[in-house]
């Protein structure tokens, strides 16, 4: 009986520690640039939460929208209201995989090419983001990403009377340090 | 027995251990506040629960014209001259703001605050918006033509006190109502007011129905509960663009002073309503991102 409760533990222990390769954050940032030719605005939030798997080179990041800020109250209110929607659609989500590559040692770091699914505003669409992951050491990982968003493949409309010039393509910037669960 | 509870368990483990493929999508904040009430801190001519955020300046331009019954003969009121109201409300966080407002009829000017006490979530755990507002105004008008009479400057003071209770019911509906106060130190019959009371006590009724995504039907209805003068009705419409908030409509009253609101009479609804029109806008002060 104690052994094999023994063993279980070592089990456990070994199996998480070195097998596992699942890092997760939840407060990695998020930057979307909206630059019209009038009018250039940024909206950020630290609320991103996502895992990394490394062993099935696994990735999956959502957002809750309501976090996102752009400076302006007035101009959250409208965005959410009118544009995201965040009533009915409160997340952006991206899930998807990377290319296999080697194992990354402490401090190296490898450009990938995640492909998956991405989903705003109730629209999904297959998207290929580039991006980077670096391995900071044993527990920590660092990924990096931009992408560009175009507002009208996720049908959201773009105000005809305009105030905040508002661009058609949204530059989105993802960064996130990731702990190893 | 020993070796079937250890299968079991390694199986679990397997499970748990087997790597969640994806996150569970969680709410950031579970009690997130609902989204414009009203479009703008104002609705038609009362205020809303709607607060001016923190390091912002509402500027709020309000107009009434003449009576409609005029006709075409004088553009249904705009020839006989507008009442004019500007204010400025500067938002020093997301539950205090403090404003000046002048309006053009008997020259008043106006100090007012506004208080959020309580804001309503999207999960109902907080069903209700309720915010204070209170204000002290001063005529300026020249009345040195009455030479002994000219009323000093306490006699030409009036407060104003109101408490606003809103709540958005569904994606269309929002409803405030809203007790109020208005006291005149003095309610001089040189003063452009119908009443003669210190004291006027009322009820205000807000709603709004949206229509489009950036467009609303509004509507105004101000019982008066101690004095005999008429309530105040007004039916409008609320037009979103980007940064401005446009609100034209029609109302039984030229007064656009919250003292004045109450104090100042009104029209009989129909024949006697008066064109008005408010553009709201919106400054962000301080550090731009």
């Amino acid at each position: 009986m104690r052994h094999f409760i023994n063993l279980l533990f070592v089990l456990i222990f070994c199996s998480t520690n070195v097998f596992g390769q699942e890092f997760l954050t939840e407060d990695g940032s998020v930057v979307f640039l909206s630059k019209a030719p009038m009018n250039e605005f940024e909206g950020k939030s630290n609320k991103l939460q996502g895992l990394v798997d490394l062993n099935k080179n696994l990735l999956d990041f959502y957002i809750d929208l309501n976090t996102l800020k752009t400076g302006i109250g007035l101009r959250d209110r409208h965005m959410r209201e009118n544009y995201l929607e965040t009533n009915k659609f409160p997340y952006a989500e991206f899930t998807g995989k990377i290319a296999e590559g080697p194992e990354l040692k402490q401090g190296e770091s490898r450009n990938v090419t995640a492909k998956g699914k991405f989903k705003i505003h109730g629209v999904e669409r297959e998207i290929e983001v580039p991006g980077k992951i670096r391995k900071l050491n044993d527990s920590f990982l660092e990924l990096e990403a931009e992408f560009k968003v175009l507002l009208g493949d996720y049908k959201i409309d773009i105000p005809k009377v305009m105030f905040y010039e508002l661009s058609e393509e949204q530059t989105v910037t993802i960064k996130a340090k990731l702990k190893k669960k | 027995m020993m070796r079937k509870l250890l299968i079991t368990l390694l199986l679990t483990f397997a499970f748990v251990s087997g790597s969640i493929a994806q996150l569970e999508r969680k709410p950031a904040n579970e009690s997130q506040e609902v989204d414009l009430i009203f479009h703008a801190p104002r609705s038609i001519n009362l205020f809303t629960v709607e607060p001016v955020d923190e390091k912002t300046l509402h500027f709020a331009i309000m107009h009434t014209f003449g009576t409609l019954d005029g006709g075409i003969q004088n553009l249904f009121g705009l020839d006989n001259g507008a009442n004019i109201q500007f204010s400025f409300e500067y938002g020093f966080n997301d539950r205090f703001s403090l404003g000046m407002s002048r309006q053009s009829r008997d020259k008043m000017y106006n100090l007012y605050g506004r208080y959020h006490l309580l804001k309503q979530t999207q999960n109902d755990k907080m069903p209700l918006s309720v915010s204070l507002m209170g204000a002290a105004g001063v005529n300026s008008s020249n009345y040195q033509f009455l030479n002994e009479a000219n009323p000093n400057f306490m006699e030409r003071t009036s407060y104003a006190f109101q408490l606003m209770a809103a709540r958005r019911f569904s994606d269309k509906i929002s409803l405030q109502v809203s007790p109020m106060m208005a006291y005149f130190t003095d309610p001089n019959p040189i003063f452009l007011i119908e009443g003669d009371q210190n004291l006027y006590l009322a009820l205000g009724f807000s709603g709004k129905f949206k229509i489009t995504g950036k467009s609303s039907i509004t509507l105004q209805y101000i019982p008066n509960l101690n004095s005999d003068l008429r309530s105040n009705l007004g039916v409008g419409i609320d037009l979103e663009a980007g940064g401005h908030v446009f609100q034209m409509y029609f109302v039984t009253s030229q007064a656009l002073n919250d003292q004045y609101l109450l104090a100042a009479g009104n029209g009989v609804p129909g024949e006697e309503f008066r064109l008005g029109f408010n553009v709201n806008r919106v400054f962000a002060t301080g550090k731009r991102r």
